[in-house]
């Protein structure tokens, strides 16, 4: 087997590993929170009659012991047939394929964001050195800042005092910067730590200081060395921070009342809509997979380290 | 996790709401004149995005907000209480209260163009008592209906398996809005999506997460006997957007992305009054029970009636609502809504703020005050757990609760409060794991005293909810109850009621709060607006905009 492909089919391996395990622990977690499912498919605090609830029942296979609920659920996974939504009595893949392009666009415009801001950061303390304490506190208030307060601090700047942007989401372009800003700053303060320091090393490292002896200018010094420094952390620490971003994007998705995943999963969880969780937390898990799997390739790309013989 | 952060989104709403209108500059008032035709309105709502349009399938406030626009019931009320005509021109319940009989408005379409008619009538009841409607509050509205009878095509009669007084009002809830019976033979997905009913506006989008949008109907004639405006409705579309964050939808009023939101924190109520500015307050009062602490007497600690009456004197509720809700609610010392006919008041020093009678009273049970300040009895600390939903109590009240706490610490109860997501806070109320509970119920008549205190509500619904949750079983009061909700006779309903009430008093069952409130903010371009009464929705259909 050429070793291209058996990489490719460990890594398919890994990926049906993961999402096996996102499924299994959700299904117990969901089963393990008290309270009753009926309420969940008749509405919460239901007064609905002993037909309803026993329809319920019986329609949604909840009478079926829980290994026979656990494998039903699995199989249905396996084959694509992601259910039907208790709450919404709608398919599941309809309700996911509405909301996910709203999150997906949130969370890369985040990231993209989050990129720029940390590379400034970084470069401001490499290059500027007096300001590097400063910069370093900043990042680390940054990383430390919770979304929900730094949600309302940019709607009130931006919004109600400068009028600048609105304060929730509209069709038009820039309802997209406050909430790609809120999720991007944490981020941003996390990622320009890490690449501060990558750079600092390599400006330490005998390469710069050959470098500066040919002569390199300082522009080109970063361009052609201290950049790729920089962006290895970055791209490695992409697959976390997207995780992050899609976590995160529960409470701006709530906040700026953006359509998205985030906030459909919260509502599925308050009202314990299984089918629904499942399929969420199944999309989130796939595309975190899909990401790693990238910044894979990227680093390999980036890195010649990375490309070693299999 | 997801509690914690809702109360921490909760404070900060409340903090930024304060910082965000130092940025508001006063504008002129704009001038209103005549009602113009056309123009379109957003209402951003607090309340859940429902999960399905038609109110017939479950039955809570956020699908009553989004159906009154589309579905109309048989009747409405007054702000007093009065039941006047909608779909219905009359009601009469028969002497022996086995039947009752409506007279239908002629002349009204659904918008698919299906007649609306007695058979219409008898389509919609039998919707509701179909166990795959799923129905929850309509289904025990109408649970003692047997049959409906299409008389003629305007004339519906409802026979019943046991009188109900209460019925008109009930029919009055969007909960049990008439729908087109051809639409209602589609599938339940086409249903919830886009309920056909007599309203003013029809459901033109529904964009999950996001938004509801509504098109006018242009062929409207069924307009209430409250309504001030027939005809037509004055807006071209009706856009209802989800904001469940009280900050970020203030904001979005305050930057005129939106026209009317709900929900307003109290602050920015008060804020709207003191700055006469361009934003303006409609508070109006949800019909049904008073926003209360109901004590379960099961429990070890409430199963004392000297503990009660002590928890009941430990705290200076009137002092506490008129400052959490900066002025914009009353503290109320009766069991039913101010806006619910039949309600007593007890303002004979049932409630008063008394920490040293509180204290002889649980010197007199026996509770002795430990070292820790917490009182003990026979190795036992005087305890008081309360749920909080953190879906259905609003901040001011959470913080209301949290006063409570503290004060009633001051004489030795250890009170924990639990903030927790509504199907936990169903589960432990369900379960019985609490003492005292706040749990609204909102129903146009007084007979919601029957629903949350009659001893057949004990009995868990099969769903495992019960709806009574002092756990009373009172021979005397489940009559009181019973008779009042059969007879028509007001002054005679009234007396029963009144004496109902006076047993929960005396037996210090129910600690009453305050008026559950629907609280609007709008801007002063939003003309006509006024809340439909039964359960004071915003009501559209008579608003115009400048």
């Amino acid at each position: 087997m050429p070793p291209v492909v058996r990489y490719l089919l460990a890594r398919l391996g890994g990926l049906i590993l993961v999402l096996w395990a996102v499924a299994t622990i959700v299904f117990l977690a969901l089963k393990a929170v008290p309270g009753d499912e009926v309420d969940a498919i008749l509405g919460p605090g239901s007064n609905a009659s002993a037909e309803a609830v026993a329809l319920a029942i019986e329609t949604h296979g909840l009478d079926q012991p829980l290994l026979v609920q656990y494998w039903v659920q699995l199989k249905a996974i396996a084959t694509f047939d992601w259910g039907t939504s208790f709450s919404y009595d709608r398919p599941v893949t309809e309700l996911i394929g509405e909301q996910l392009p709203s999150t997906l666009t949130l969370s890369l415009a985040a990231l993209a964001l989050a990129w720029v801001m940390a590379l400034i950061f970084a470069l401001i303390s490499v290059f500027g050195r007096r300001t590097w304490r400063v910069m370093s506190m900043i990042e680390v208030v940054s990383a430390a800042l919770p979304h929900f307060a730094l949600a309302i601090v940019l709607i009130v700047i931006f919004s109600t005092w400068l009028g600048l942007l609105p304060p929730v989401s509209t069709d038009s372009l820039d309802s997209l910067i406050l909430p790609a800003l809120t999720l991007a700053v944490p981020t941003a303060g996390f990622l320009g730590q890490i690449m501060r320091e990558s750079m600092l090393d390599a400006l330490e490292a005998p390469f710069t200081t050959s470098a500066r002896a040919r002569g390199e200018s300082t522009i080109g010094l970063f361009a052609r060395h201290l950049l790729r420094h920089a962006v290895l952390p970055a791209v490695s620490l992409a697959g976390w921070a997207f995780g992050s971003l899609m976590s995160g994007a529960v409470i701006v998705e709530e906040v700026f009342a953006r359509q998205g995943i985030g906030r459909t999963l919260l509502g599925a969880v308050s009202v314990r809509d299984m089918p629904l969780v499942i399929g969420i937390l199944m999309v989130i898990a796939a595309v975190y997979v899909a990401v790693m799997l990238l910044v894979d390739v990227a680093e390999a790309a980036i890195d010649p380290r990375v490309r070693r013989p299999a | 996790m997801f509690t914690l952060r809702r109360t921490s989104i909760a404070a900060i709403a409340a903090a930024s709401a304060v910082l965000a209108g130092c940025g508001t500059a006063a504008e002129e008032d704009g001038a209103s004149g005549e009602p113009v035709e056309g123009g379109n309105l957003t209402f951003a709502t607090g309340d859940a995005e429902p999960t399905c349009l038609d109110p017939h399938v479950g039955g809570n406030m956020p699908q009553k907000i989004a159906g009154i626009h589309v579905v109309e019931s048989l009747f409405t009320m007054t702000q007093d209480g009065e039941v006047e005509p909608w779909l219905a021109e009359s009601g009469e319940m028969s002497d022996d209260g086995m039947a009752w009989t409506f007279t239908l408005k002629e002349g009204v379409e659904f918008t698919d163009g299906t007649p609306f008619d007695a058979e219409a009538v008898k389509a919609n009841i039998e919707h509701l008592q179909d166990p795959a409607t799923e129905s929850s509050t309509g289904y025990l509205a109408v649970e003692h209906v047997d049959e409906v009878e299409a008389v003629d095509a305007h004339t519906a009669v409802f026979h019943m398996s046991e009188p109900d007084a209460a019925l008109k009002e009930s029919l009055a809830q969007t909960w049990l809005g008439i729908q087109s019976p051809a639409a209602l033979e589609r599938s339940r997905e086409e249903n919830c999506e886009a309920p056909v009913g007599t309203g003013p506006f029809v459901v033109e989008e529904w964009n999950r997460q996001h938004s509801i949008t509504y098109s006018r109907n242009e062929g409207y004639t069924s307009a209430p006997a409250t309504a001030e405006h027939e005809g037509p409705a004055l807006l071209d579309t009706l856009t209802i957007r989800f904001m469940p964050d009280a900050a970020s939808r203030y904001a979005a009023l305050q930057a005129g992305e939106v026209d009317v939101i709900d929900s307003a924190q109290p602050d920015t109520i008060a804020q709207a009054r003191r700055a006469d500015g361009p934003i303006q307050d409609l508070v109006g009062v949800r019909s049904g029970a008073a926003t209360r602490l109901e004590l379960n007497t099961g429990g070890e600690t409430f199963s004392d009636p000297l503990v009660r009456r002590a928890f009941m004197h430990a705290s200076d509720i009137e002092t506490g609502v008129d400052t959490l809700f900066f002025g914009t609610a009353e503290r109320t010392t009766s069991l039913l809504a101010s806006s619910t006919p039949h309600g007593t008041t007890h303002d004979d020093g049932a409630y008063d703020y008394d920490p040293q009678l509180a204290s002889d009273l649980l010197d007199e049970a026996g509770w002795e005050m430990g070292s820790d300040g917490v009182r003990t009895k026979d190795g036992k600390r005087l305890t008081v757990r309360i749920p909080v939903s953190t879906h259905q109590s609003i901040p001011a009240e959470q913080s209301l609760l949290e006063q409570i706490q503290s004060q009633a610490a001051d004489v030795g109860f250890d009170v924990t409060l639990d903030p927790m997501d509504l199907s936990s806070w169903y589960a432990a109320a369900g379960a019985w794991e609490f003492d005292a509970i706040t749990a609204p119920y909102g129903k146009s008549s007084p007979d919601v005293l029957r629903i949350i205190f009659h001893s057949d509500g004990i009995e868990p619904a099969p769903s495992g909810y019960h709806a009574n949750n002092i756990n009373v079983r009172d021979e005397e009061l489940d009559s009181l109850l019973e008779r009042a909700n059969q007879t028509t006779d007001e002054d005679e309903r009234a007396e029963l009621y009144a004496e109902a009430q006076q047993i929960i008093v005396d037996g210090a069952y129910v600690m009453p709060l305050y008026d559950w409130q629907t609280r609007i903010l709008h801007r002063d371009s939003v003309n006509g607006l006024r809340l439909e009464t039964n359960l004071s929705a915003p009501w559209f259909h008579e608003v115009w905009v400048d």
